[in-house]
């Protein structure tokens, strides 16, 4: 009864019109929103905001009333919900782990039941404790009564990774963690997110987690979708006083009021400077040749602006200079304020940003790595 | 005063190592019987839950008749000798045997089965790899009830010619000896505490294997 997978990877997850009822009151409202392959998206709100049953209708666990759930363009409405889940790794916070299992059977369970030999199950049960830093031989055997609560979340973990799905659901995994454990945890989760490069959704009530982890943050509140971004978008651009709450904008940020740019950019570096008579196709060896995805472009030692790797790429004329094409670029001054500065940038939708001195750069301002220091 | 030679004139004038192992035999078919006979309703009325009340009342009916009286009920309809005996066994045992089992997988926490059906397990997977096997402790402690039970009936059996231990004890009352029934209760008492106390322990580990933690 092996059953064919679902899905190797996921391009995309696409709610349209969904809507959940409990009786008079909405748990979901119209909601439209898009997961993108590959990235892990945080769903965050109030209690009772419809954050978890907008997870659960991802893997059927939860029928919507109407509108529809699709990954890579197929309704899930069309896929046997058995076979879904078994394409969708799981995890939730207060673990389940089956109390008359040992380990090493928990994690096998599903892999038993799709008719893997016993050798190739005791293979992949070894390699997932190995991954989620369990021995093996000390582990296997025991109960799950006898591991420590971050213990079993990590074989909860290996237990939703056992058919290696492309997809990944969470809810509020570390929920249940003491603090500390929690930042461990999630540290580890942030390698091993980076290593097996799968799509997650993940709930949450905490935002720290949910800035440090997310590449995208949707929030909910009230059975609606507020907003959805990447976390600097929220914090610099909150739709509404609800989601600047969220994100405590005024409480966790308010000392960069006296933040300067000169404390949180990166000091320049001359690997980034090309002169703006260099042609286009000796730009793209060079920036390849330095391992550079963006330069800044001088005449000397005056600034003409900003170019990437995509437009020097899509420029048709590889003859053309770079000082025909160089974005212009925002400067800042070492004392400005970091509020003012990250402000400027948002506006401009720029991310990237050179400090100059007295017409000298000193250093580069990036907004996403400005946002990590500050958390 | 019983001396070792009275209870081994007993036990050879009566016949009571057959008599013995004829009891052991409708005492075991019986539970075996009604294990089958009531983890089977139990998991029925635990899928069917509307069935649940009727059928758990009815079972209550029967376990209020008077053994004997059920017994004799049963003799027109099975005949005399082991039949009757076995079947009041099993109608009496039915009953905490499915109550249990119906308890045990009501009772399985939430958590588990929702983590289960998460990961993709059918409902069949379900019941199998994770209700019936965290409600053990509580279906073993209904077929201890149940064994209880049965050691009571299949010695009664003995008044309407089912063999057993009980005939030992009949024909000690006809023929007025004191020994033969002496002997042959408390024997029969002996092999009851012994199995009890046999099942006990493997509730226990049962327990301790399926227990919630």
């Amino acid at each position: 009864m092996q059953s064919k997978r679902l899905f190797d990877r996921i391009d995309s997850i696409r709610f349209t019109g969904i809507t959940k009822r409990y009786g008079n009151s909405f748990a979901v409202k119209d909601l439209d929103l898009e997961i993108k392959g590959g990235e892990l998206l945080i769903l965050i709100g109030p209690s009772g905001s419809g954050k978890t049953t907008t997870l659960r209708m991802i893997n059927r666990m939860i029928e919507q009333d109407s509108g529809n759930v699709t990954i890579n363009g197929l309704d899930t409405k069309d896929v046997d919900p058995v076979r879904l889940r078994r394409n969708i790794g799981y995890v939730i916070q207060n673990i389940g782990l089956f109390p008359h299992m040992t380990i090493g059977e928990n994690i096998g369970l599903v892999p038993k039941l799709e008719g893997w030999e016993k050798k190739q199950q005791l293979e992949r049960i070894k390699t997932l404790l190995n991954f989620v830093s369990l021995p093996p031989e000390m582990f296997m055997d025991r109960y799950p009564g006898q591991l420590s609560g971050g213990q079993q979340q990590r074989v909860g973990l290996a237990r939703a990774m056992a058919m290696d799905p492309p997809l990944f659901l969470m809810d509020e995994p570390f929920g249940a963690l003491d603090p500390i454990l929690r930042k461990q945890l999630q540290k580890e989760f942030l390698k091993i997110k980076d290593e097996i490069n799968r799509t997650i959704v993940f709930v949450t009530h905490d935002i720290e987690e949910a800035l440090v982890l997310g590449d995208r943050i949707a929030i909910m509140n009230q059975a609606e979708l507020v907003q959805v971004g990447p976390p600097e978008e929220l914090i610099f651009n909150p739709a509404n006083d609800l989601v600047a709450d969220i994100v405590d904008t005024q409480r966790k940020f308010k000392h960069m009021d006296t933040l300067r740019v000169k404390d949180l950019m990166s000091p320049f570096e001359n690997k980034y400077v090309l002169e703006g008579n260099t042609e286009v196709c000796d730009a793209v060896d060079e920036m390849t040749k330095r391992e550079i995805e963006n330069a800044f472009v001088f005449e000397g030692e005056k600034l003409l602006g900003e170019v990437t790797m995509v437009d020097l790429m899509k420029c048709k004329s590889k003859s053309q200079k770079l000082i025909d094409i160089a974005r212009p670029i925002k400067t800042f001054q070492p004392k400005d304020s970091v509020a003012f500065a990250l402000s400027e940038l948002k506006n401009s939708g720029e991310y990237l940003a050179v400090v100059m001195n007295s017409g000298e750069p000193v250093g580069i301002l990036v907004s996403d790595e400005v946002l990590l220091k500050l958390i | 005063m019983l001396t070792i030679q009275t209870v081994a004139d007993v036990w050879s004038r009566h016949l009571m190592t057959i008599r013995t192992i004829e009891h052991l035999q409708m005492f075991s078919l019986a539970l075996i019987l009604s294990i089958i006979i009531g983890v089977s309703i139990g998991i029925f009325i635990y899928m069917k839950q509307r069935t649940a009340n009727p059928v758990l009342n009815f079972l209550n009916i029967v376990e209020t008749i008077p053994d004997l009286a059920l017994i004799v009920l049963l003799l027109p309809i099975l005949k005399l000798g082991a039949g009757p005996t076995i079947a009041a066994c099993v109608l009496y045992s039915i009953l905490p045997i499915a109550r249990n089992t119906y308890t045990g997988l009501k009772g399985v926490d939430e958590q588990y089965t929702y983590v289960a059906e998460a990961i993709g397990l059918s409902p069949r997977e379900t019941l199998l790899k994770v209700k019936i096997p965290m409600s053990l402790p509580l279906i073993a402690g209904g077929i201890r009830i149940a064994l209880v039970f049965c050691m009571g009936v299949v010695t009664l059996g003995g008044l309407v010619a089912a063999g057993g231990l009980g005939t030992v004890l009949q024909n000690g009352i006809q023929l007025y000896q004191k020994d033969a029934i002496l002997v042959a209760g408390l024997w029969t008492g002996i092999l009851a505490v012994f199995l009890d106390s046999f099942a006990g322990m493997i509730e226990k580990k049962l327990q301790e294997r399926y227990g919630t933690w």
